[in-house]
Formats: C-alpha cells, sequence, structure tokens
C-alpha cells in the first residue's frame, strides 16, 4: 500500500473542521473503489427520488384515455400505463412507500438479530444452543413461501404491519453473523476488562461490543433492505398487499393483471418499475460492497 | 565441480513505492554433497534468495540480472531461462525443497499417499507401484511408519511427523540439491532435535548437496560446512562454519554470533543488534550496515564494500575494517567469539 | 478405595445428575458424536418446529377461517348462511372447534402417517397427491438451473481469480455482482417482455405448463426434450440469478486458496498446471461453497413461487398462489412443510457430500498425531 501517500493525505485532512474532515476521508476511500461510489451516489439518488421529488413535482393521477400506452415523449419521458398516467410521475411517488417499508423491515430485523445474536453469544450455554436451534429452524423454512402464506392470511394493511412481518422472517441469517461477531469481539482485552470490572451484560454488549460492530452493522443494514425490498415486491407483485397503488412493485403487479405484459407497446410503462427496483438493489449492494472496503482496510488491494 | 553456480542473482520486488531491491548480486558455489548455511536476520534476503533459485518467487518479484547454473556432470543449464515446462520438471527433480510451513505445507484433503503419486506422475513415474515402493522405503529411511502415515491426511499427522513426510517426499526423485528454508522453525526444541539428526543421517547416506536457510546458528552450524552472511539482501560474509564461528571478520557476523544466547554464558552476554535494517527501497550510500556498526569510520560511506579476501583464501567479507575487527577480537582461536565479547 | 478426593465426589455427583438425554446418548454410543445423527435429529426437529408453526399460523388468523369460506361463499354463489354453512363445514375436515390440544395432537398423528388433509377446492383430493403431483416439476427446474450456474460459476470465478485484474477479471466479477443483486422475478419479467413480447424469439404462450398436453410420458426423448423446453426459462432464471453468487464466492475463495502454503509446495513439487488447479486450488476453494449451496437451495424454492407464476410453469410455486388466492388452508400448509423438507434434505446432502469432500470433518479420531 502507499503508506506515505497516505499518511500525506491525513496531514491535508486534519486540517479541516472534525465532521467534514470525517466525511472527505470517507468520500477519498469510498473512491478509490468506484462501485462503492456509484452504489452512494444510487442510493442518494433514489432517496431523493422517493422523499424529496414528490415535493417538487405535482402528482399526476388523471386518466388520460387518449394517450393509453404512450410512447416516451418531452411530455412523458418514460411513457404511460394503461389508464394514460405518466410513468415517470408514479415511479417518483412510487417509491416512499416501498423504501420506507424496507428501512424499517431492515431496521427491526437489524434489532431483533443484535439482541439475540449478542446475548446468545455473551452468555453461550444452553440460552445460546436454544437461540441457535431456533435460528437454524427459521432458516431452514422457505422464507418467500411462508412470506406468502402469511401475508395472505394476515393481509397487512400498513406498511408497518407489513415491515414487522419482513422482519420477522429476515432476522436468522443476520443473527448468526453478529453472534459470531460476538464471540470473536469477547476474546478482545478491553472486553475482558469491562467484564473483570463487572459492568454487567447490557453495558458490555452496548457500551463495548456494539461500538465496535457499527461498520459491519451498517453494511447488514444494507444488506437487510435489499432483502426487504425482494420480499415486499414479490408479495405486492402476487396483488397479496391492499395498500395503496402508487408503488414501484404495485405497478407490476398493476401491469401485469391488466395483461399490459403482452402488449408490445407496454414495454417502457414496465421496464420503469423494473429498472427502478433492480437499480435501487444494485446501488444498496454496490454500496454495502464499497462501504465493506472502507471499513475493513485489509480488504483493499 | 559446483552442482550450482550462482553469479550476481539480484532479485527485485516491484511495489508502489519502488522497487524491493531483496537480493542484490548474489554470487557463490555449491559444491556436490556440501552443506551451505545462509544465515541473516528476518527480512535478509535469505529466503526470497532460496526461493528465487528454483524460481517460485510471488508474482511481484523479478530477477533483474544474473545467472543460475545448474551441472550435475550430465547436463547443465541456467535455471533462469528454463522455459515454464522445463523449470517445472527442473523442479523437485534435480533440485527439492523443504519449507518451514511444514504444518500447512500439504493438501489437506488427499491423503499423504496421493501426495507422493502426484509427486511422481509429475515426473514422469508412471508405474505406480514403484513409486510405493520407493515411497515406503523413503519412510523407512525417516523413522515414519508406512502403513499408518500413507493412508493419513495431513491433519491427522504432528508437525514433526509432517516435517519427516515433507522430507521424504523431497528425496522420492533423487535430487541432487536439497534447499532446507527453515525447516526447523515451526517445531518444538526436541522435534528440531530430531529433524537435524535425521537430516545430518541422510546426507551422509545419500550424498545430496543442501543449502541450508536459517536465522539460528547453532542449528546452522552443527549442519553447515561452509557459511553465508545475509545483509540488506547482499552476502557480507563467506567463510567456513570454523572460521565464521571463531574468526568472523564482517562486523554484522559478530553482532549475529553475540545475539545468540549460549547455556555456558552469563545471562547479560546476549546483545542484540541495535537498529534496524536499511529501507531496501532507498538503499543509503556506502556500506548498507553503516548506521548499526560499531566500527564504522567516514570512509565506509563511500561505497558498498565489495568482498575482499581476509585470513585464508577460503574466507572473504565485505567489510574494509576486518582488520580491525580482528584485532578487536584478539588473534586466538581457542573460544567462540560470543564467549569473548561477553 | 476407602477415600474419596472432592474430585471424585464431584464426579460421582455429576454421574448422578446427568441428564436423560445424556443417558440417551450414552445408550447411542459412538452413533450420537457423528455428525450424520446430529443432522438427523436437527432435521427431525425442523420438520416437528415448522408443522407446529403451519398449524398455529391457521389458528391464529383473523377471525374463522370458516367463517371467512362462508362469507367468501355467499358472495360467490349467492347462497343462504345455511346453505354456505353446510358447505364450508364440508370442506373442513378437521373439526375448528374441539379443544386446541386435540386438534394439535390429531395434526401430528395425521402427518405422521403422512396426511396433510384434504385440499378445499377439489373435494377428495388430498394434500399430498396435490404437492406430489407439482413438486418434481419445481425441483427439476431448480434443481437444473442451480446445479448449472453452481458448474459454470465456479468454473467461471476460478478463471476470474487466476486472472486477477484482468479485462476478463472486471468483466465477470461486475457481470456477477449486477445479476445477483436483481430480483429474479424481475429478470424473468424482462425476459418475457424483451424476448417474449418484444423480440418474439421465444414462444412464452407454447412454452406455458410443465409439457405439452397430449404427449404421452415417459422416458422417451420426445418427452425428455419436452420437458427441457417447458423449463427452459424458469431454469435459465435460476441459472442467472445464481450464477453471480458462485462467481463471486469462487472467485474469492479461489484467491485464500491460492495463498496457501501448500500450493506454493506443489509448485515447488513441480506438478503440472492442471492437477494444482483442480486438486490443490480448486478442490480447496470449492469446499466452502458446497454448505452454501444448501442455503441457496432454499431460497430459491421460495423464489421459485413468482418465477412459476410468471412463465405458468406447473409448480408448486403456482400451486401455491393458486391455493392462496382461494384459500385453500390445508394446501398452504402442506406446501410450507412439504418445501422445508426439501429444503432440509438438500442441507443433508450438502452435509454428506462436505464431509466427503473435506477430510477433516467428520473423521474424528483416526490417525491423530502423537
Amino acid at each position: 500500500m502507499t503508506a506515505a501517500a497516505t499518511t500525506v493525505d491525513r496531514r491535508d485532512v486534519t486540517r479541516l473542521p472534525g465532521p467534514v474532515a470525517s466525511i472527505f476521508e470517507f468520500l477519498r476511500t469510498m473512491s478509490r473503489k468506484p462501485v462503492g461510489l456509484i452504489g452512494l451516489i444510487g442510493v442518494v439518488f433514489f432517496l431523493f427520488l422517493a422523499y424529496v421529488a414528490p415535493f417538487l413535482v405535482p402528482l399526476q393521477d388523471q386518466v388520460d384515455v387518449a394517450s393509453i400506452y404512450a410512447k416516451p415523449s418531452f411530455l412523458h419521458p418514460l411513457g404511460t400505463d394503461f389508464q394514460g398516467r405518466d410513468v415517470v410521475n408514479q415511479i417518483v411517488y412510487g417509491g416512499g412507500d416501498i423504501i420506507t417499508t424496507a428501512i424499517l423491515a431492515a431496521l427491526f430485523s437489524t434489532l431483533i438479530a443484535i439482541t439475540f445474536g449478542s446475548i446468545a453469544a455473551t452468555l453461550g450455554g444452553r440460552i445460546d444452543a436454544l437461540i441457535l436451534a431456533i435460528t437454524d429452524v427459521a432458516l431452514t423454512i422457505p422464507q418467500l413461501i411462508l412470506l406468502i402464506v402469511i401475508a395472505a392470511i394476515f393481509r397487512p394493511t400498513s406498511f408497518f404491519a407489513l415491515a414487522v412481518i419482513l422482519a420477522l422472517l429476515q432476522w436468522p441469517a443476520l443473527l448468526r453473523q453478529i453472534r459470531a461477531q460476538v464471540l470473536s469481539l469477547k476474546e478482545r482485552d478491553f472486553v475482558e476488562a469491562a467484564r473483570s470490572l463487572d459492568l454487567g451484560l447490557m453495558h458490555i454488549i452496548f457500551r463495548e461490543m456494539l461500538p465496535n460492530m457499527r461498520s459491519y452493522i451498517v453494511i447488514h443494514f444494507i444488506i437487510a433492505m435489499t432483502l426487504a425490498i425482494y420480499a415486499q415486491a414479490a408479495i405486492m407483485f402476487l396483488g397479496l398487499v391492499p395498500l395503496s397503488g402508487r408503488n414501484w412493485a404495485i405497478m407490476l403487479y398493476f401491469a401485469y393483471n391488466q395483461g399490459a405484459l403482452f402488449f408490445k407497446d407496454s414495454f417502457f410503462y414496465l421496464m420503469g418499475p423494473i429498472m427502478a427496483i433492480a437499480l435501487f438493489q444494485l446501488s444498496l449492494v454496490w454500496l454495502a460492497s464499497g462501504l465493506e472496503d472502507v471499513f475493513n482496510p485489509r480488504l483493499r488491494s | 565441480m559446483p552442482v550450482l553456480s550462482v553469479r550476481d542473482l539480484s532479485i527485485d520486488y516491484r511495489t508502489r513505492r519502488g522497487p524491493v531491491h531483496a537480493v542484490r548480486d548474489v554470487t557463490f558455489d555449491l559444491e556436490q554433497g556440501e552443506t551451505l548455511a545462509v544465515i541473516g536476520e528476518s527480512g535478509s534476503g535469505k529466503t526470497t534468495l532460496a526461493v528465487g533459485l528454483i524460481r517460485l518467487s510471488p508474482r511481484s518479484a523479478r530477477v533483474t540480472k544474473g545467472e543460475i547454473r545448474y551441472d550435475d556432470g550430465k547436463r547443465a543449464f541456467d535455471v533462469l531461462s528454463l522455459d515454464t515446462e522445463r523449470l517445472r520438471r527442473f523442479r523437485w527433480a534435480d533440485c527439492a525443497m523443504v519449507f518451514q510451513a511444514a504444518l500447512s505445507a500439504f493438501n489437506p484433503v488427499i491423503t499423504i499417499w496421493e501426495q507422493f503419486l502426484d509427486t511422481g506422475r509429475a515426473h514422469g513415474m508412471g508405474d505406480k507401484h514403484k513409486v510405493h515402493d520407493r515411497t515406503r522405503e523413503l519412510l523407512d529411511l525417516v523413522h515414519l511408519d508406512p502403513n499408518r502415515v500413507l493412508r493419513a491426511y495431513p491433519h491427522e499427522l504432528s508437525g514433526g511427523m509432517r516435517q519427516r513426510v515433507l522430507i521424504a517426499m523431497a528425496l522420492l526423485l533423487d535430487p541432487r540439491i536439497i534447499i532446507l528454508d527453515e525447516p526447523t522453525t515451526a517445531l518444538d526444541i526436541l522435534t528440531q532435535r530430531a529433524i537435524i539428526d535425521l537430516l545430518r543421517e541422510l546426507r551422509g547416506k545419500l550424498g545430496f548437496a543442501t543449502i541450508f536457510i536459517s536465522h539460528d546458528l547453532s542449528i546452522a552450524a552443527e549442519l553447515a560446512d561452509r557459511m553465508l552472511t545475509m545483509y540488506a539482501g547482499r552476502i557480507v560474509e563467506r567463510a567456513t562454519v570454523e572460521d565464521l564461528f571463531y574468526r568472523p571478520r564482517h562486523p554484522y557476523s559478530v553482532g549475529l554470533m553475540r545475539a545468540v544466547p549460549r547455556v555456558s554464558g552469563a545471562l547479560g552476554s546476549v546483545a542484540s543488534i541495535p537498529g534496524s535494517p536499511p529501507d531496501l527501497i532507498r538503499l543509503p550510500r556506502g556500506c548498507s550496515y553503516y548506521p548499526r556498526c560499531p566500527f564504522h569510520v567516514d570512509e565506509c560511506l563511500q561505497q558498498d564494500p565489495p568482498l575482499l579476501r581476509v585470513d585464508t583464501p577460503d574466507h572473504e567479507a565485505a567489510c574494509i575494517r576486518w582488520e580491525t575487527v580482528a584485532a578487536a577480537l584478539g588473534s586466538d582461536a581457542e573460544a567462540p567469539v560470543a564467549e569473548k565479547l561477553a | 478405595m476407602a477415600t474419596i478426593t472432592p474430585a471424585q465426589g464431584e464426579l460421582q455427583v455429576r454421574t448422578f445428575q446427568r441428564s436423560p438425554l445424556s443417558r440417551i446418548r450414552g445408550h447411542l454410543g459412538g452413533l450420537w458424536g457423528r455428525p450424520i445423527t446430529q443432522a438427523i435429529l436437527k432435521a427431525v426437529l425442523t420438520v416437528y418446529v415448522t408443522s407446529t408453526i403451519t398449524f398455529g399460523l391457521i389458528r391464529l388468523m383473523p377471525g374463522s377461517p370458516v367463517e371467512i369460506k362462508i362469507d367468501e361463499l355467499m358472495q360467490q354463489s349467492q347462497m343462504s348462511y345455511a346453505d354456505a354453512a353446510a358447505s364450508a363445514s364440508g370442506l373442513f375436515d378437521i373439526n375448528l372447534n374441539a379443544p386446541i390440544h386435540e386438534q394439535y395432537f390429531e395434526y401430528l398423528g395425521n402427518l405422521v402417517h403422512g396426511n396433510l388433509g384434504n385440499s378445499f377446492l377439489s373435494k377428495g383430493t388430498s394434500v399430498m397427491s396435490i404437492i406430489l403431483s407439482v413438486l418434481p416439476w419445481t425441483l427439476f427446474a431448480v434443481g437444473t438451473g442451480l446445479l448449472l450456474s453452481f458448474v459454470v460459476g465456479i468454473g467461471l470465478g476460478l478463471i476470474a481469480a487466476y486472472r486477477r485484474n484482468s479485462l476478463l477479471d472486471h468483466a465477470v466479477s461486475t457481470g456477477g455482482s449486477i445479476i445477483s443483486s436483481v430480483p429474479g422475478y424481475l429478470i424473468a419479467l424482462l425476459i418475457v417482455l424483451i424476448f417474449g413480447i418484444q423480440l418474439r424469439w421465444i414462444p412464452i404462450t407454447q412454452m406455458r405448463g410443465a409439457f405439452t398436453s397430449g404427449i404421452t410420458p415417459g422416458f422417451t426423448p420426445e418427452f425428455m426434450g419436452d420437458i427441457l423446453f417447458h423449463a427452459s426459462l424458469p431454469i435459465t432464471v435460476f441459472f442467472l440469478t445464481h450464477i453471480g453468487l458462485w462467481i463471486l464466492s469462487m472467485r474469492s475463495a479461489t484467491l485464500a486458496a491460492l495463498e496457501e502454503d501448500h500450493v506454493t509446495v506443489a509448485r515447488a513439487r513441480g506438478l503440472t498446471d492442471g492437477r494444482i488447479t483442480t486438486a490443490y486450488v480448486g478442490r480447496n476453494a470449492v469446499l466452502p461453497l458446497v454448505s452454501q449451496f444448501a442455503i441457496a437451495a432454499g431460497a430459491v424454492v421460495g423464489g421459485a413461487v413468482i418465477i412459476e407464476q410468471i412463465f405458468v410453469y406447473q409448480g408448486v410455486g403456482l400451486r401455491l398462489v393458486a391455493s392462496v388466492n382461494q384459500r385453500d388452508y390445508p394446501l398452504m400448509q402442506g406446501i410450507i412443510l412439504m418445501t422445508t423438507v426439501c429444503v432440509i434434505v438438500a442441507n443433508l446432502i450438502a452435509d454428506l457430500l462436505y464431509s466427503r469432500l473435506d477430510p477433516r470433518i467428520g473423521r474424528a479420531g483416526g490417525a491423530t498425531g502423537k
């Protein structure tokens, strides 16, 4: 590695005020690997699209029979849907729910995984064995199938409820990784020291261990978001979640159920939500892999 | 006639900061059946030299100049000029290598027997039974039970057993040269002893030449006929074992002797060499040992000294102050240096 | 001996207090310690827990499933409540009014006999027979796609690692990471959209179903070809969604394996590059991927649902969506249970394979060195 070059960089950076310097340093490291930077830009773009753009663009949901399945034009850059509504407008308004649900689901599943993963690893013994056994069982049941059945039975009507269901299904993989991570941290000196000072389990987990796993948790939060998007778009596509009509996955559901899939003219209408979901997923994955490089200097080559 | 003659061999590692000159202008001969020990600190270039001899250096390494001439009386060639296929055949058949990482030297997922068979087949031993007979013979020779070892997977053998297996495997093709790269470092002290005795015994029986890489002077002294001291990628002293231990002429060799703990010596007698080896990317002008040398004078900075003949024709040291060193140590050859300087 | 040391005393107390489980362990003797025994026990436990979950799910649902069915019947066919109730209760061969533990034990008892109940829709048809008629098609498509992706993926990953930082490496790694981040059902939609509708290269409507009706099933080349024709789109999607995973995993596993000392030693031994790549690098690199394969098998069975829906492939996923739309609860339960069993079997096979491939696992004892 360029040991000399890095030290010079650091000296430049330290002249800037603290937070700015760390952001600067972060972006500098990210930019070493283009994939991570592209991911970051993509995620920022989609967050802007979903949460800021709706305030800038007026909602257009009036039916326009004259321009059903219109080709892309200046007025409709991605064409129109089966009711003549603008696709770009729907993409702008259709991201909020899906991303919010994904963030909530990732938050819940990360919380479950961290809590029980660290309890399992810290306490060990029978509790560890029990938590691990439950995790193994949960990992074995095909999750999407279980999710479809649960969604069919409970019909979640709010994105909060949907997020809870998604979270209940995706914690196991993360839990295993958190547990492994805590097990390795447990051996480190500072945790040993905290334990010999008798600082209590909660103190050790939340004050000593979690701060050391911050990077790890951030990356897995992002991965959990991709899983949540994958799963919720799947059940929405099947029409199992009676949510509002403005949503990338619901767009696909309508398109599919209206038979738009088999219309030659509907190409752009379908490509809109497909690309939105696919590109957002890709951005998240690339962001996570970029972050992995930033946080784990050993991987940088 | 030497079985291996190395001339002006230089090996660089490419890095972002520039080339690391890990081996510089190394020249030596290895006679038939002799044992040559190469000693030095870690980072002195001895392992780079060892793997460089069979061109097994990592990808970032590059031989910048020199010649490695192999001559066993029937065939003679420059190892550096071999094409990939001929290099492959040269390795192990003419020059085998026993690594320090004996614990991980074997493929963990196939049996020891398969690894012997692989080695034999790679060098045209098509007859499975022949390989098998020869392998059993060799395992007997290294005092292992063939029935047990051949069926075993590497993880089922202890460190000492694995090192014996690797030595047996090195002998499979009856090579003229065996390079031993710190073959005992990863082992406990009793196993070390046993391996050294074994190597001595085998050398007596089979008569191969050995290049022995070590930072452990006492082990090197037990096995070697002649010794090379390496510092910062160069050979700084070349001598017989006797000469090097009783009459070292390069200050670095003297330092190495003093760094060895001795059973007979007082506790305070062990002295490490102050300072650290130079940056091999930006080598300082003059003698590279200058900053650490207790004998240095301004003249030392004018050029990196060449190997000079000292005392006898078989003894060379790269130090313009060798006479001062000799005077400081005294002329009597009765006691090893380490005790005298204590 | 007359005197008992404290340690011996403790030992005796411990022996006395041994749990029933450890006594069983004692009886099973050497069998207990074997990974295979543990894997099978784990499998049985998982089936049990899964069946309990599916049992609970239906009972936990808001509102009684009978009432929902009655409502539905009344709306759909304008029946009176009484008619609808009679017809609905006929559908349920379980008595939802019985105490919950009785229902539970009856359910488990039926399960042990392989009885998953009857489907609501086609009266008298057992859930098991429906699942057995669709599951093989899914397993065939999923299995083929996954295996193909595995073989091609580890090949490409190995090459990418050997040519690290070459153009090929960058292309393969980036392509792999793109294709593995896009959900499989979107790839399926894109295939239909681009190759089926826009370009008309693929006759998607003819490819629906598991095989062309009218053709006689059997081990004839004709029928086999027809099966492959119908399964080819799902197989393609399963292939595409997983190949990235294998490429990336194999690439990093190979890079790690290349650093191993034994590979350097193998080079020093003058082994041929071919032998080193296959037996020394490849075989070690592939090991961690075997257990990943089992995990992927579970995910892909779930993902199959929507892909079968899009291609109208007559597998378990298509059936699941139908059962969900028709509120056929016994069939839903059965599908969860049977797909879980498939994943468990895949896991067992992977475990077995792993212990065969890696001698360090499952060969405890043996010729341990002294």
